[in-house]
């Protein structure tokens, strides 16, 4: 097997006439951490929900672990929609964190957290719940277990997402602009939890606007800008000068946030 | 003139039999009505764009036209296309398709309720969409669809009278015919008047309870 | 199904529509009479409207009428079945609307009320010059559906012997025997009717300038 645990080829994304991902071809490596940076509507989003088959591509193919994600081809090269079976298969190898956290409501933390257990990995209760245990102590949020999202703050919210998604044991974790919706004082808790999960040497692909996350965790830089993929390369080579113009437009965006200090 | 109740009250087997049988056929076609609904609306949001177009027309129809013209053609025209069925299964088929319009809706807007991301979320972690739809989505619409629903109840309700022109002997029935036959059709009917009242302000009074028991962990919505 | 039995059908449902919008319109106005005495801070008027909403909501529209019907030769009342079922049917709609006003009147912002208070209008001109044209306009939607609501509860005065359309199609089926035809083009008339109710309604909604910011 390659050393890569994502493997991308020739991406087509359009929605209508609109092309969002434009023959988009990356290799994500096994154990690193792979960040998406670009402007917004660059379709860096719209990649990273591909590779969660939460989009369906226009045409090209996603590999998770060598295997085939969404769809397949027949002896003829025609592209078939995948069986629900095969694809929950593939699919359980991957953890996906959102932007909105999307905690239900309806549960508690723990109930978020153990509710794959019990319904996908059919365990019982008790066992379900000591392991989500587990994932929340992780995070470090034991002491929340009982509470409803909405007693939460957006930052704990979060971290329970990533609990939830870390229960089931993915070798993949997929990170939505985990950020982005959090006040400025809560990302810091996120991105902690972040960094320990890239020190156990979890593979992670991040679409991120936190720069100097994306300078100090990332192992590989990938730039998106209009549904292209311009580069990709280690951040020591992205952000050394002279950068890629397009790259050095969009870091000037981010300057008044203290991004080029991280840098 | 002058009101005479007892004369009514000493059919109280009659009477008694008459509203069982009205809370019979409500109850039967309430949850028959919900549940043809909730199919319908789960039909609509998985079955592609011709099926989810494909049943507005009933419904539209079913929503645009009186329930007792409904009631007449199924169970008048019905034997004319083979479909002779008794006064009861009539009365009950008509109540449960003529509600199954409006939980219909109700569960379509329940269903849009649900942000697709927490569909997504579930979808990510492997649930099958039987799994998402029972642990997911109808625990999650339950406090949106519980108002609704009850007022859809309280509606099918009413209408149950209208199935003693079928002569389902219902309470409206029954009571008519011992107002009759005792010349006190007056008491009759505003004994029975009262018994719906009482049945729509129980059921009203069930609806806010189990609304109250699920909005406790809710209380700032996220 | 012939031409002619359809065109007994087109008319008989013309008294449909009239009973139904002289009783819409009665109903209003006794819904905004039952608005002003909940408003009114006196006791006794206010458990009569809770009462009369409650009593009216709860109960079928067909068991009313019966109750009606029978009553009123008991009492001594004799008047044509047009007018008994234009009571029935302003009553039970009076209760309905009363109960969609009441949203109305809360949705009522409270500076425009004491804006009026403090220019000198009277209680009373403050309820019909401010409340009532505002809490029309904010349950106008609710008012639509209840025009189509009340269309199709229309049907049931056939009990109290008032020929419209569906104790008309009740006749022409005792006479020829097509229940499936002549009941499937009475659903279709009401059908077209509550259309055009329904779009006139949606038009009237986007015409209308709206109540400031809620």
């Amino acid at each position: 097997m390659s050393d890569n645990a994502i493997s991308v080829q020739h991406l087509v994304k359009r929605f209508g006439t609109t092309t969002v991902l434009d023959d988009i071809s990356l290799e994500i490596p096994r154990g690193q951490v792979s960040c998406l940076i670009g402007p917004s509507g660059s379709g860096k989003s719209t990649l990273l929900r591909c590779m969660a088959f939460l989009e369906e591509a226009t045409d090209g193919s996603i590999f998770i672990e060598g295997s085939p994600l969404g769809f397949v081809y027949d002896g003829a090269g025609k592209r078939q929609r995948q069986s629900a079976n095969d694809l929950r298969k593939v699919r359980s190898q991957i953890g996906m964190v959102f932007q909105q956290f999307n905690l239900w409501p309806h549960m508690t933390a723990l109930g978020n957290v153990s509710a794959a257990l019990r319904r996908v990995r059919k365990m019982g209760k008790a066992e379900a719940e000591e392991k989500a245990m587990l994932q929340l102590r992780k995070v470090g949020l034991e002491n929340r277990a009982g509470h409803y999202p909405s007693q939460l703050s957006g930052g704990q919210q979060q971290r329970v997402a990533i609990a939830r998604s870390l229960a089931l044991e993915p070798k993949i974790m997929l990170f939505d602009e985990p950020t982005s919706a959090l006040d400025p004082e809560l990302t810091g808790e996120v991105l902690n939890v972040m960094r320990g999960l890239a020190s156990e040497g979890m593979t992670m692909v991040v679409v991120t606007h936190e720069i100097g996350f994306a300078a100090t965790v990332g192992n590989q830089i990938s730039f998106l800008d209009h549904g292209k993929l311009l580069f990709t390369d280690a951040p020591s080579k992205v952000f050394a000068k002279p950068r890629h113009p397009r790259l050095e437009q969009f870091l000037d965006t981010y300057l008044d946030r203290g991004a080029s200090t991280l840098i | 003139m002058g009101f005479d109740f007892d004369v009514i009250l000493s059919k109280q087997d009659q009477l008694i039999s008459g509203i069982a049988m009205t809370i019979f056929v409500w109850v039967v076609g309430t949850l028959l009505a919900a549940l043809i609904g909730f199919i319908v609306a789960t039909a609509r949001r998985y079955g592609g764009v011709l099926v989810d177009k494909a049943l507005t027309v009933p419904i539209e129809v079913i929503r645009g036209t009186p329930f007792l013209v409904q009631l007449f053609l199924l169970y008048f025209g019905g034997p004319y296309i083979g479909l002779s069925l008794d006064a009861l299964p009539a009365g009950l088929l008509a109540l449960s398709v003529y509600g199954a319009a409006y939980f219909a809706e109700i569960f379509r807007a329940g269903y849009q309720s649900v942000p697709p991301g927490h569909v997504e979320a579930a979808e990510c972690l492997g649930f099958t969409r039987i799994q998402i739809i029972r642990n997911i989505l109808l625990p999650e619409m339950a406090l949106l669809v519980i108002p609704p629903s009850v007022n859809m109840a309280i509606i099918l309700l009413k209408e149950t009278a209208l199935l003693s022109l079928i002569t389902v002997p219902e309470m409206t029935m029954t009571a008519s015919a011992i107002g009759s036959q005792e010349y006190a059709f007056v008491e009759a009917m505003v004994l029975i008047a009262l018994v719906y009242w009482v049945l729509v302000e129980l059921a009203g009074l069930l609806g806010r309870f189990a609304e109250k028991k699920l909005s406790r962990y809710r209380l700032a919505k996220a | 199904m012939s031409w002619k039995l359809f065109n007994l059908l087109l008319e008989a449902s013309l008294m449909t529509i009239f009973v139904s919008t002289i009783s819409i319109l009665i109903g209003l106005v006794l819904a905004i009479l039952l608005s002003a005495a909940n408003l009114s801070g006196i006791r006794p008027l206010q458990w009569f409207s809770k009462f009369f909403i409650s009593f009216f909501r709860g109960t079928p529209l067909l068991v009313q009428l019966l109750l009606l019907y029978n009553l009123l030769p008991v009492i001594g009342v004799q008047i044509p079945s047009l007018v008994t079922a234009i009571i029935g049917l302003s009553i039970c709609t009076a209760a309905y609307q009363a109960e969609n006003l009441r949203g109305g009147f809360e949705g009522v912002p409270t500076g425009l009320v004491e804006s009026a208070d403090m220019a000198g209008f009277t209680p009373v001109q403050t309820f019909f010059h401010i409340r009532v044209p505002i809490a029309l306009r904010l349950t106008l939607p609710a008012l639509i559906n209840e025009a189509i609501l009340i269309l199709k509860a229309s049907s049931l005065v056939s009990v109290v012997g008032l020929i419209e359309l569906t104790r008309m199609a009740q006749n022409l089926v005792a006479s020829t025997f097509m229940p499936l035809e002549i009941y499937a083009s009475a659903g279709l008339i009401y059908l077209v009717i509550n259309l055009v109710v329904a779009t006139a309604g949606r038009q009237l909604e986007r015409r209308l300038p709206g109540v400031g910011s809620k």
